[in-house]
């Protein structure tokens, strides 16, 4: 089969998670013997072609800004189109996948001229992520109610990420396929020295990591755990936080932590390489992901690969990816009280802790690898040209 | 009294990382699409000065960097561009 994949976002160029799942996407694509082929932006040093993987990279160079994001992500994806057009004279591929909003007016003009299928995947919605405050959301939500209809068939990473597509956008659920997120759990089968890397970020050795992974932005819930800190501080003084992102609310949190007295134990770290973000996951004693919205949560699925116990918020995807008191804890959204217990009770408990990583472990290698995900994604693909 | 500190009002998006997204989108990301402060202004819409101020903290962060060439010229550095891509998800 030959698939073209088409996304904003591609490594060097990480936003969030779809850099990543496109990544791994073609990769096993290719390593199960399909011609793959990724359309995406450019960005400063990275080729405008090359070949890693077994699969192709196209990128594409906007050659006309705009000021405004909209417009800006309108020119884009003209420039995004002309770049599919070269890339379908490359190889002349059999469908089109699309991944989030950004990229689909590309998408959606190309299945129309070529006559190609058209598949999206949705990562998360608008809607999820700021609740519909500004002139720009509903705009963005429209664009990702028109991939969704224009799409052949939609996946999804989780059912509660089905559930906001059927509801939200009135999509029928037996054109909604819903595939989970995966992880490539040899990444983090590296020696790392934890103790270097523990200093290297500020903490001791004989202290306590706490470590939070992700965009610093109100969906993510991090300033909870930063609320959270003092109390968790009260029951383990030698506690550490470790804050890795970067995002708008950054300051914001440096103020929280402030505000807090207790700015001392936490570090902001800011953007990290991936090599020290595996050495800093696996050094951690536990990993909090305290969302208020989360699609899927892609980074306790880091975590669980790393053997560090999580504690998550019972909130969408999350609360598919892990199981209460089996793979992690759930604590409950927007609770300072149930985030730190959450983090009491994974560090207060060295048996318990080393139960949850291990069944983690066993549950992400069996249920979340990228041959898994492909497989399935292939079966869509096989669905929508009718070789099914 | 709660342990906890105060709720906290609503953060903004700072003006310099708005200018910064702007000097993204309009595509000075290189040293070759590196733009002078009255072309900024142009695109932008704001000021000379303001952009000024706004180029002297954003290069203070390693956001922007200077080019000489024909005079100053400005773009957005990688760690500018990751900084900018975090502000729009």
């Amino acid at each position: 089969m030959k698939i073209c994949l088409l996304s904003w976002e591609f490594p060097p160029r990480i936003v969030g998670g779809i850099a990543r799942h496109v990544f791994g996407l073609a990769k096993a694509l290719a390593k199960d013997g399909h011609d793959v082929g990724v359309v995406t932006l450019d960005f400063p040093g990275a080729p405008d072609y090359e070949e890693i993987e077994s699969f192709k990279i196209y990128r594409s160079k906007t050659e006309v800004g705009h000021p405004n994001f909209l417009v800006w992500a309108f020119l884009f994806n003209h420039f995004l189109e002309k770049r599919l057009a070269t890339a379908e004279r490359d190889f002349d591929f059999d469908l089109i996948h699309v991944h989030d909003w950004l990229a689909a007016p590309a998408g959606i003009g190309f299945k129309h001229f070529m006559n190609k299928p058209l598949i999206c995947t949705m990562h998360s919605t608008e809607e999820g992520r700021s609740s519909l405050h500004h002139p720009d959301s509903y705009m963005i939500d429209g664009m990702e109610w028109w991939a969704c209809y224009e799409a052949a068939r939609i996946i999804v990473t989780s059912n509660s990420m089905k559930g906001e597509i059927c509801n939200h956008f009135k999509m029928p659920g037996e054109d909604v396929d819903v595939i989970p997120n995966a992880i490539d759990v040899e990444k983090y089968n590296v020696d790392a020295d934890r103790w270097a890397v523990r200093r290297r970020f500020g903490v001791g050795d004989h202290e306590k990591m706490v470590l939070f992974v992700g965009r610093l932005v109100p969906q993510k819930g991090v300033e909870y755990l930063i609320r959270a800190v003092p109390r968790i501080g009260w029951r383990f003084p030698d506690a550490k936080f470790v804050i890795v992102g970067e995002g708008w609310m950054r300051g914001h949190l440096e103020w929280l932590a402030d505000r807090s007295g207790q700015h001392w134990r936490i570090n902001f770290t800011g953007f990290i390489s991936d090599d020290d973000l595996v050495a800093l996951t696996k050094s951690a004693d536990v990993m909090v992901v305290p969302s208020v919205y989360e699609p899927f949560g892609i980074v306790a699925l880091e975590g669980m690969a790393a053997g560090v116990p999580v504690v998550v918020s019972q909130v969408g995807g999350l609360a598919e990816v892990v199981e209460h008191d089996k793979t992690g804890v759930y604590v409950y959204p927007r609770s300072v009280d149930s985030i730190a217990w959450g983090v009491e009770r994974v560090l207060s408990d060295s048996g318990y802790r080393d139960w949850l990583v291990k069944n983690a472990y066993s549950t992400v290698q069996s249920r979340f690898s990228w041959q898994a995900v492909a497989k399935q994604t292939v079966e869509v693909y096989k669905r929508v040209l009718g070789e099914e | 009294m709660s342990r906890y500190p105060p709720v906290s009002p609503r953060p903004e998006l700072p003006e310099e990382f708005r200018f910064l997204c702007m000097l993204h989108n309009v595509g000075a990301i290189n040293a070759e699409r590196s733009l002078k402060v009255e072309e900024i202004a142009k695109w932008t819409d704001k000021e000379v000065s303001t952009i000024g101020e706004f180029l002297r903290k954003l290069a203070e962060l390693g956001y922007v960097q200077a080019v000489k060439s024909n005079g100053v010229k400005y773009h957005v550095s990688v760690a500018g561009i990751r900084k900018v891509l975090t502000l729009y998800s």
